[in-house]
């Protein structure tokens, strides 16, 4: 068995002004070399337990401790975090505030400085550790110039010239694409297999983690509920749901197949492992394809937003969109999928009059957008931006609600009416008088969505809601555009995070490097996996599955998610909801 | 307080906190400072006799320094003024003088706080605006022959600013910005506004003058100007200051040491 | 608008091969002579020179020509306040009564309450001297800081006895400022698609409205503070000097020649103009 690089024992952990304990009774051990996942729910302890490994929990924060954490042998409350630092690195969630500095060398060489590392040294670690995150030749680039994921990679190589006994990552990937969270992940792989760095991660992403970690360990409310590999936690399903957790795709379809009554000994937690599986299940049944659940809303009339040929060239010469052309009707819910760059952003923000055409038309409601102003737009057409915060200006919820329509000249009594109801409609009657920024961060985005509904706009523009969310958070969100979109809203959501649009989306535009790619009702695009696989997304492992089975018995098969998969494996039709 | 007691035994943790530039932590320097950078860009009013435009920054510098402290907001006003002259240069005039000015008045606005051991630095701060107003209006009579009344009437903001400093009116304003009252918060910022602002010109005003020597006829022409201006920036300081001190007090931020909300 | 870094100059020359410190000083003396000489032809040719010098490192065009844009109508108005109204000024600089200024023209003294006005030649110089002064004070600093790279200009000022802690600000703000910008444009956008139709408000109800947009900012910033604080701990951080550096800033012997030479300019310039009135405005442009 490896030495342990960390031990922790029966640690407890309040802070300062906090009435309940983060951590409770914390006993782990972390073994050298080895990959260890942290998963739980938003508020598990899971940040406070990456902390604590390099002491900053509770230096830094003050509050109540108990127990003990140990990192390569020393005590982080009896050494400084100056110390404990040379043997922890941390990365953390958010690219953009952890990088410090005007130029890549000078972020790897910042925490080598404050350790007085020499010189000459220093200059001998940069280029090592940017060959070890593939960011070689870049030692001059400003950060500002480097993706998410480059910045995330930066981040790693500034920790790992530290040469840390241990690497401790805090939801790195949580804010990123997928194309930059797949860099992430394949780097810390790379690191821990062949490097033999060993690795604490806490991430959402049950299946990179169930590909990568050897080990999980589950929190819920500051307590470990339990630990082991992937294989044993997340093929507990049902405590993964109570939790309101996500285990992989796979998992769960071979889940509802086993409760549908085939003998499945050991649950898959990987795509390969599922795909290897699933084929001589199928191949033994009676497919049945998943019926229509959703019925698309009817197209007459002329479109609510139509795009012609639209074409745009911003001025640093960067042609951002190429004859785009489509039609958006009254009622339907789109989902605008592509990876950074891909165009998505600058296609909506036409339908808001944000940016004017360079050659092409869009029209809303049959009106061209350059004879309407902003202001009149917004009215019809709402926009909730990936970062609430960016969106808040007033000190109560009620006010931040009523906000505009005070400026619009809306009468008294109406501003009150509508005030109410979009309160009530987004469950903030008890938050009214509140700061909204003392609100958690998913409450945040539902003030600023209640304040966009106040304007009772036709049609709701959603850019990357599910970011930086956990599971329970995102299908919150992803409810509410539900319920928008039952009350007659048309509702335009963009993501990449395909995987949780397949219960809610009706048609899917993909969008690549400003050409419009696909455009085609979501159980066609999704299953056009090369095309997706081009432009960098992935599609539901329970799609990926869908095809093994398709390519294995010849029947088309355009399941979307895992309850429809076992549902056409099954050999007779359940009417069962997802 | 713990429902079930811990099985671990509670050590004795020494509150390190982070790197400090008088008591208020770096990070929130360096924010602010790039707060104030990126406000340079947005040009709010033209400000003739400084030869130059108003940045939408000139509106928070006071604020920088009641939420910093003197000398911290000195430093993220400096600073940021400083990165600001250069990548926005069409809000800067006279790069040296625009810093000056930005250093000024969040120390003056930071120096403000009562009851503390630096209650005493009214006194040199004061002396040092006496000096200022006399070189000022001073060169004005003596060299450049403005009448004692369109020196008065010019220098409104400037002596204005000085008097309410050196009176207890400068501890007023920290305690009504102190206050649990919303518009307790929104007078003490006005004034406060007012009398940094206020001096920061005086200072700005002083080196100018050296260089411009404006005539008596110009500063007949300012008189009107320069008080709306200094009101232009009270109201924008009470309106992003209420904001921000309200939401400061809702967020839980970690007060600095030497703030004044 | 280059929001990404300063607009650092491309091509090497002697000014970019100088450490920081020399150019600091350069900055210094310029600054304090520019300041007090009166002179336009003194002050011209040390404008012209500094203007030079940054054509001559490669401080981009753009950027001198937005200053000189920006300039230009502040100096129509200098030169209209100076040339009209300041014989009372050029009276106690050169003795010369009113009576006997060099007037360019004259208002018809028909003209209701400035006829008889006139632009003195000796009033345009004053102008000029102070036009020659702002500019060469906002132009030395481009001249300075533009020819030197941000890295080894932190280590400079670390070397010249500025604190750590500052620089580090500096460099940090450096960092972060681009990012806040951003956030201040997608602010701005925010409201207006929350119906804000800035163009057809009156000009009060605008500023409050435009005022607003600090707030998110302030708060947003401050709140993400909290996890730099983390960052910089997290990479053993505290503040202090006691530190090695990736990069170096070495005086060699251009920069201590540099020292001596503006040194020795400085002392010149304060003794000509206290012992021998160089520098001085006299009227009399030769």
């Amino acid at each position: 068995m490896p030495q342990a690089i960390a031990t922790f024992e029966n640690v407890s952990y309040m802070y300062p002004r906090s009435s309940a304990p983060v951590l409770r009774d914390i006993s782990l051990e972390i073994r050298k070399g080895e990959f260890l996942g942290l998963i739980g729910p938003n508020g598990a302890g899971k940040t406070t337990l990456c902390l604590a490994f390099n002491g900053i929990v509770p230096q830094f924060y003050g509050g109540r401790f108990f127990g003990s954490v140990n990192v390569a042998g020393l005590d982080t409350l009896e050494h400084p975090i100056s110390t404990l630092a040379r043997y922890v690195g941390i990365v953390l969630e958010n690219p953009e505030t952890q990088i410090t500095a005007t130029s890549v060398e000078n972020e790897i060489a910042f925490a080598l400085e404050n350790l007085k590392v020499p010189r000459e040294e220093i200059r001998a670690r940069i280029p090592r550790v940017l060959e070890a995150v593939r960011l070689e030749g870049m030692e001059r680039r400003h950060p500002q110039e480097l993706s998410g994921g480059q910045k995330q990679r930066l981040a790693i190589a500034a920790m790992l010239a530290v040469r840390p006994s241990l690497l401790v990552l805090d939801e790195p990937t949580s804010q990123l694409d997928p194309v930059g969270a797949q860099e992430v992940f394949s780097t810390v792989q790379e690191l821990n297999r062949e490097l033999g760095v060993t690795i604490v991660m806490a991430s959402h992403a049950a299946e990179e983690l169930a590909e990568c970690a050897d080990r999980l360990v589950l929190l819920n409310a500051g307590q470990i509920v339990d630990e082991g590999p992937p294989a044993k936690l997340y093929t507990q399903v049902e405590l993964m749901q109570r939790l309101h957790l996500r285990p992989p795709d796979v998992t769960r379809t071979f889940h509802y197949l086993r409760e549908a009554g085939f003998s499945i000994p050991e649950l898959p937690v990987t795509l390969d492992q599922g795909i290897a599986a699933i084929k001589p299940l199928a191949t033994a049944c009676r497919l049945q394809a998943p019926e229509t659940q959703r019925v698309p809303a009817p197209r007459d009339g002329h479109p609510l937003v139509s795009v012609t040929h639209l074409t745009h060239t911003y001025e640093n010469g960067t042609q951002a969109l190429q004859d785009v052309s489509l039609d958006i009707h009254k009622g339907e819910y789109v989902l605008i999928a592509g990876q950074n760059g891909a165009g998505k952003s600058t296609l909506v923000r036409h339908f808001l009059r944000l940016l004017m055409p360079t050659a092409g038309e869009v029209r809303i409601d049959d009106v061209p957008t350059r004879d309407l102003s902003i202001s009149t737009l917004a009215r019809r057409v709402g926009y909730v931006a990936q970062n609430p915060d960016n969106q808040i200006f007033n000190t109560t919820v009620e006010k931040e609600i009523a906000f505009a329509l005070r400026y619009l000249d809306t009468a008294t009594d109406e501003i009150r009416a509508r005030t109410e109801r979009s309160l009530a409609a987004m469950g903030l009657l008890d938050a009214r008088d509140r700061h909204p920024l003392s609100l958690p961060r998913g409450e945040r985005a539902r003030v600023v969505i209640a304040a966009i509904l106040a304007l009772e706009p036709e049609v709701v523009i959603f850019d990357e809601p599910t970011t930086g969310q956990d599971y329970q958070g995102a299908r919150y969100i992803l409810e509410l555009t539900k319920q928008l979109h039952d009350a007659g809203k048309t509702v335009i959501v963009i993501t990449h995070h395909l995987y949780l649009m397949a219960e809610y989306a009706e048609r899917v535009i993909v969008m690549g490097k400003g050409i419009l790619l696909r455009d085609a009702p979501i159980r066609v695009a999704f299953h056009e996996t090369d095309l997706l696989a081009s432009t960098y997304l992935v599609p539901p492992q329970a799609v990926q599955l869908a095809q093994a089975v398709s390519e294995a018995t010849g029947m088309p098969l355009p399941c979307l998610t895992p309850q429809e998969v076992a549902d056409a494996l099954a050999c007779h039709t359940i009417g069962r909801s997802v | 307080m713990l429902n079930n007691q811990p099985t671990g035994e509670e050590r004795t943790v020494t509150y390190v906190g982070g790197a400090t530039i008088d008591g208020a932590p770096i990070a929130y320097i360096v924010v602010l400072s790039a707060v104030c950078t990126a406000l340079a860009f947005i040009p709010f009013s033209v400000i003739v006799a400084l030869g130059g435009s108003f940045p939408l920054s000139q509106a928070i510098f006071p604020l920088v320094g009641w939420i910093l402290g003197p000398i911290a907001g000195a430093v993220a006003s400096g600073v940021g003024a400083l990165v600001g002259v250069f990548v926005a240069p069409h809000t800067a005039g006279i790069p040296a003088v625009r810093v000056i000015g930005a250093v000024v008045a969040s120390f003056v606005a930071g120096s403000m706080r009562h009851g503390t051991r630096r209650s005493w630095w009214w006194l040199p701060i004061t002396v040092t605006g006496v000096i200022c107003l006399a070189l000022f209006g001073g060169r004005a009579m003596v060299q450049n022959g403005v009448g004692l009344w369109a020196v008065v009437a010019g220098a409104f903001i400037d002596w204005t600013a000085l008097l309410l400093f050196a009176l207890p009116t400068r501890t007023l304003v920290s305690k009504w910005i102190s206050s649990p009252n919303p518009g307790l918060v929104a007078t003490g910022l006005g004034l406060g506004t007012w009398i940094a602002a206020g001096m920061a010109h005086l200072v700005q005003g002083m080196i100018t003058y050296f260089m411009y020597n404006w005539p008596e006829d110009v500063w007949v022409t300012l008189i009107p100007i320069i008080p709306v201006e200094n009101l232009l920036r009270c109201v924008v300081g009470i309106t992003i200051g209420t904001g921000v001190i309200a939401g400061l007090r809702a967020i839980g931020l970690v007060k600095p040491r030497e703030a004044v909300y | 608008m280059s929001t990404l870094a300063f607009r650092t100059v491309e091509r090497d020359s002697f000014f970019t091969r100088l450490d920081f410190r020399p150019k600091l000083f350069m900055i210094a003396v310029i600054t304090t002579v520019a300041f007090v000489w009166e002179d336009p032809l003194m002050g011209g040719g040390l404008a012209a020179m500094v203007l030079l010098a940054c054509l001559a490192v490669g401080v981009k065009p753009d950027y001198i020509r937005t200053v000189l844009l920006l300039m230009f109508p502040f100096g129509l108005i200098l030169i209209f306040t100076q040339g009209f109204f300041s014989a009372a000024l050029i009276t106690t600089l050169t003795g010369l009564p009113p009576s006997a200024f060099h007037m360019l023209f004259v208002l018809p003294s028909t003209w209701p309450m400035i006829g008889g006005a006139g632009l003195s030649w000796e009033g345009m110089q004053y102008a000029l001297n102070i036009i020659a002064k702002s500019l060469t004070m906002t132009m030395v600093i481009p001249l300075g800081v533009f020819t030197t790279d941000v890295d080894t200009m932190i280590v400079g000022l670390v070397k010249a006895r500025i604190p750590y802690k500052i620089a580090f600000v500096f460099s940090s703000t450096l960092r972060f400022f681009p990012l806040l910008f951003a956030r201040t444009q997608a602010i701005i956008e925010a409201q207006r698609l929350r119906g804000l139709a800035f163009e057809a408000m009156g000009p009060v109800k605008r500023l409050r409205v435009y005022a607003r947009i600090v707030v998110p900012l302030i708060l947003g910033a401050l709140n993400e503070s909290q996890m730099l604080d983390v960052v910089l701990q997290s990479r053993a951080f505290d503040g202090s000097p006691d530190r090695t550096y990736l990069h170096d800033s070495r005086l060699m012997a251009a920069d201590y020649a540099l020292f001596g030479l503006f040194g020795l300019f400085l002392l010149t310039a304060i003794i000509g103009y206290v012992v021998f009135g160089v520098g001085r405005f006299t009227g009399v442009l030769w």
